[in-house]
């Protein structure tokens, strides 16, 4: 359930960042590939990450194990 | 899904501009303006038409040369102004100063600087021969009236000659004279003298050598000078020794005068007379201070001439070095036949063909010439220069990738997703947030700074900083994202995100030290769970991790890769490379290793112990057998061995088709030779790019060489796919270093340091602690983070796709020049 939801919200960052840069940075059709580009990247790599780290530790078959005395 | 990606417009960075081949027809008294503007506009790049011509046969050698000679003298007097330590002010700027005027005021102004440095050295010199003969009266004066009476007494010694008459020699009153010898005394025995000056080392030489020459009958006094002096000849300032040489007879005063002459000793005669002295004294020193007063005028008369000069010596600079460039320029263009026009070529992109048709006109207008300037387009045989029209932001990425290669004309650009992907494999090898924090900082210091900093001359490390500073801020900022994913800052974990996923299993917590805690919630939102850090199941788990992490960004990027070959067969329209190079790649790639990142995803989902490793060997090895436990989902083993055969079939699928279909299909164009070569694609890009498109390549089909070519290909692709994937674990390798030495520095250096209730322990534990993180982790481990996500990049992503050996578009640009020379 927490996997769904947070991907959810990065693809509605990712959706809002896209927005905000064409009404900011709105340079021409091709500038603005680009820079759709760019947004639609650097989310996807975030989220790959995360999602990754999130799903190795859904089922963990080894678990933390205190070091010390 | 083809339709929609024709119907995108153009990307901006993705393939080069279009660029098309020019000619212009100037005339000839225009040909200069034209130039200049041109080079104002720094869009066109110029084919040199005289390259077998030497630079001396060129049309405007003697032109060039005048340039050179000016900017010789320019540096000549900016040389000078350095020297004398003058700051110059800019001056005011004026209006167009010619060329010519131009020149002649540099070679009045050279001409009159060279005249009073060469007055200035003669009059130091003899001011520092007047200050030696000064020293040498001081010391010398001293010896004489001690020694006096002992000169009487040798003399006496000497009666045996008819003319010891105890006088003492004449010697010169003033000091332009020599020791001349009276002819009543042309049989000198009496005691005479030599004085001079000699540098301090020689001196032990030079008793001896005098001692040897004269056999002993000579007595040698000396008295080294208080400080040092200037050297008349050698300008540098050294010790001297003052010494008195006492001899008598006429061979042994040649002798000594040649020994002095050998040794450098400067002889300076010093009279016996004590009022003479005096009086040769008080001469020197009025003379002297005349020097002195004529010196400082002389200096401060050159100095006004060099500052008068100094203002407009950049500028000047600046001009000289366009009219060269503008003249070199003119040297690569031909002469038509009639001898009035001149005619060039060169590639322009055609986005700016409105802007130089305009700059011509402008120069047509400006040098008042009744014809205007030709401007048309032709075909070019060779293929065009690559130009991508870059910003303050993009350019540092796209500096990275020409650092491999230049792209191929209108080849798919990988700076595109190299601006994003490169920092962030970066940052995967960086992860720690606090690290990332301090290289924001810097990032952002030299973000602030830029306007100024662009203006300096910058040595070559801080140039190589300040140009990447965009790509050092993504870095940072990814660098941050991930520290917050691996939950290090400076090595240490927080609960940022909520509480940990592990508990103890009981109140009392026994078994935390040899079972474990337990998860009791859903996993840690964001990252990594805390509990880890400084457990002893750490490593295995974050090894197991980073591990499949590394797998999947791998099969990811290369998969990107391969799209991308994808996406350039389709813009130069090659069917060809898409059915028989294309699509076995992908099924070759994704059978075999995306089926592994598969498994690593359907064994993180179901938590199953299977053992991925047992799985991946054993489908090649013994495909039939059953799974057992390692089973991660229904219907895998029919899945497994339908993987195989894909991956088995692509392999002949990419190496034998295209080769044979090549060849038909040459064979199928030129049966008909009668027929003009249409312009195919398939063809050009099996044969080199920058070859003639025209009728030479008939028989130039080599089929052992294209099969060849395709199977050293093929073999590539399969045998890199496996070693491209494991390449990949770098980033798993980097990380865990990082993450380790950033551990050792907190445990072993500060919590070490801290432990001690003494201040000053803390103290310099704390400056280890700085020192280790910023040259170790923060230079040391960036820089290295840094060159494997480069090698990623360079030869894991772009082998799928790039050829890069195209050649950058280097227009005639005064812009550039400044930057050039430097």
């Amino acid at each position: 359930m927490g996997f769904v939801v947070t991907s959810l919200i990065f693809l509605l960052i990712g959706i809002i960042a896209s927005l905000s840069t064409r009404i900011f940075f709105n340079k021409g059709p091709s500038a603005n590939l680009f820079h759709l580009t760019l947004v639609l990247t650097s989310t996807t790599c975030c989220w790959m990450m995360w999602a990754i780290v999130y799903l190795a530790q859904m089922n963990p078959l080894i678990v933390p194990i205190l070091s010390g005395e | 899904m083809d339709h929609f990606t024709d119907k995108l417009p153009q990307m901006d960075l993705m393939r080069s501009e279009k660029m098309t081949f020019v000619q212009l027809i100037i005339p000839a008294e225009s040909a200069h303006c034209c130039i200049t503007y041109l080079g104002q506009l720094g869009l066109l790049q110029f084919r040199d038409l005289n390259s077998e011509k030497s630079p001396f046969q060129r049309t405007f050698v003697n032109q060039v040369k005048r340039c050179a000679e000016m900017s010789r003298k320019l540096r000549f007097l900016m040389d000078q102004i350095n020297k004398a330590g003058i700051k110059s002010s800019l001056s005011v700027l004026q209006s167009d100063t010619h060329l010519e005027d131009i020149e002649t005021q540099l070679s009045e102004h050279e001409h009159e600087i060279i005249e009073m440095n060469s007055n200035s050295e003669k009059l130091q010199q003899s001011y520092n021969e007047l200050l030696e003969f000064k020293i040498v009266l001081q010391k010398a004066c001293g010896f004489l009236v001690s020694s006096h009476g002992q000169i009487v007494s040798e003399e006496r010694e000497l009666e045996e000659n008819a003319y010891s008459n105890g006088d003492f020699v004449e010697t010169p009153f003033l000091f332009e004279q020599e020791i001349v010898p009276g002819p009543s005394k042309s049989n000198q025995s009496g005691l005479r003298f030599i004085s001079g000056i000699i540098c301090k080392s020689k001196v032990l030489r030079f008793e001896r050598m005098l001692f040897r020459a004269t056999r002993g009958n000579m007595l040698f006094n000396q008295a080294p000078t208080d400080e040092q002096i200037m050297d008349p000849i050698s300008a540098e300032m050294v010790e001297k020794t003052v010494f008195v040489v006492f001899f008598s007879g006429e061979q042994a005063r040649r002798k000594i005068l040649k020994i002095c002459e050998a040794f450098g000793a400067n002889c300076y005669p010093v009279p016996e007379d004590i009022s003479k002295q005096t009086q040769i004294t008080q001469e020197v020193s009025s003379r002297l201070s005349d020097l002195e007063a004529t010196l400082d005028a002389g200096i401060r008369h050159r100095n006004k001439a060099l500052s008068s000069v100094g203002g407009h010596l950049a500028k000047w600079m600046d001009m000289v070095r366009r009219e060269k460039a503008v003249y070199d320029t003119l040297n690569m263009l031909n002469f038509d036949v009639t001898k009035k026009c001149l005619v060039a070529e060169g590639w322009c992109p055609i986005f700016a063909t409105t802007q130089i048709q305009d700059a011509l006109q402008r120069a047509t207008f400006d040098s008042n010439s009744q014809v205007g300037v030709i401007f048309h387009s032709l075909d070019a045989l060779e293929s065009p220069p690559t130009y991508f029209r870059t910003n303050n932001f993009t350019n540092p990425y796209q500096e990275i990738v020409d650092a491999y290669g230049v792209a191929r004309y209108q080849e798919a650009n990988p700076a595109v997703y190299t601006t994003i992907i490169f920092p962030f494999l970066f940052a995967v090898m960086f992860g720690d947030w606090g690290h990332g924090i301090c290289l924001l900082l810097g990032a952002l210091v030299l973000i602030a700074h830029e306007r100024k900093l662009s203006n300096q001359r910058l040595g070559s490390f801080m140039e190589m900083l300040f140009g990447g500073r965009y790509v050092i801020l993504l870095m940072s900022l990814f660098s941050m994202y991930c520290g917050l994913i691996y939950n290090e800052f400076f090595s240490v974990p927080f609960h940022i995100f909520g509480a940990s996923a592990y508990k103890c299993r009981d109140m009392s917590c026994r078994d935390a030290h040899t079972t474990g805690l337990v998860k009791y919630r859903e996993p840690y939102p964001f990252g990594v769970d805390p509990s880890w850090r400084g457990s002893r199941s750490e490593l295995p788990f974050l090894n197991s991790l980073k591990m499949k992490m590394s797998i999947l960004f791998g099969v990811v990027h290369m998969n990107l890769g391969i799209m991308l070959s994808y996406f350039n067969a389709r813009f130069f329209g090659s069917s060809l490379d898409i059915r028989y190079q294309f699509v076995p790649q992908m099924i070759f790639l994704n059978s075999l290793f995306g089926y592994l990142s598969l498994l690593i995803v359907v064994k993180w989902c179901t938590g199953s112990q299977a053992d991925l490793y047992h799985i991946m060997i054993y489908m090649f090895l013994s495909p039939f057998d059953m799974l057992g436990e390692n089973e991660l989902f229904w219907g895998q083993r029919p899945l497994q061995i339908l993987l195989l055969l894909l991956a088995l079939i692509a392999v002949p699928w990419m190496l034998f088709p295209k080769p044979f279909i090549l060849k038909k299909l040459h064979n199928e164009r030129f049966e008909g030779r009668n027929y003009g070569v249409l312009n195919t694609s398939e063809i050009d890009l099996e044969v080199e790019p920058d070859s003639a498109r025209a009728m030479q390549h008939h028989d130039d089909f080599n089929f052992s060489e294209v099969f060849v070519h395709q199977m050293i290909h093929s073999i590539e692709f399969v045998l890199g796919s496996v070693s491209n994937t494991a390449s990949y674990l770098r980033l798993w390798a980097l990380s865990l270093a990082h993450s380790e030495l950033s551990t050792v520095f907190y445990e072993k250096v500060l919590l070490l340091a801290w432990g001690y209730d003494n201040l000053l322990i803390r103290l310099v534990g704390l400056v280890v602690f700085a020192f280790a993180t910023a040259f170790i982790l923060l230079m040391m481990e960036t820089l290295s983070a840094f060159l494997h996500a480069l090698r990623l990049h360079w030869v894991e992503f772009q082998n799928k796709f790039y050829h890069g050996d195209g050649y950058k578009f280097r227009p005639f640009s005064f812009a550039t020049l400044a930057d050039d020379e430097n």
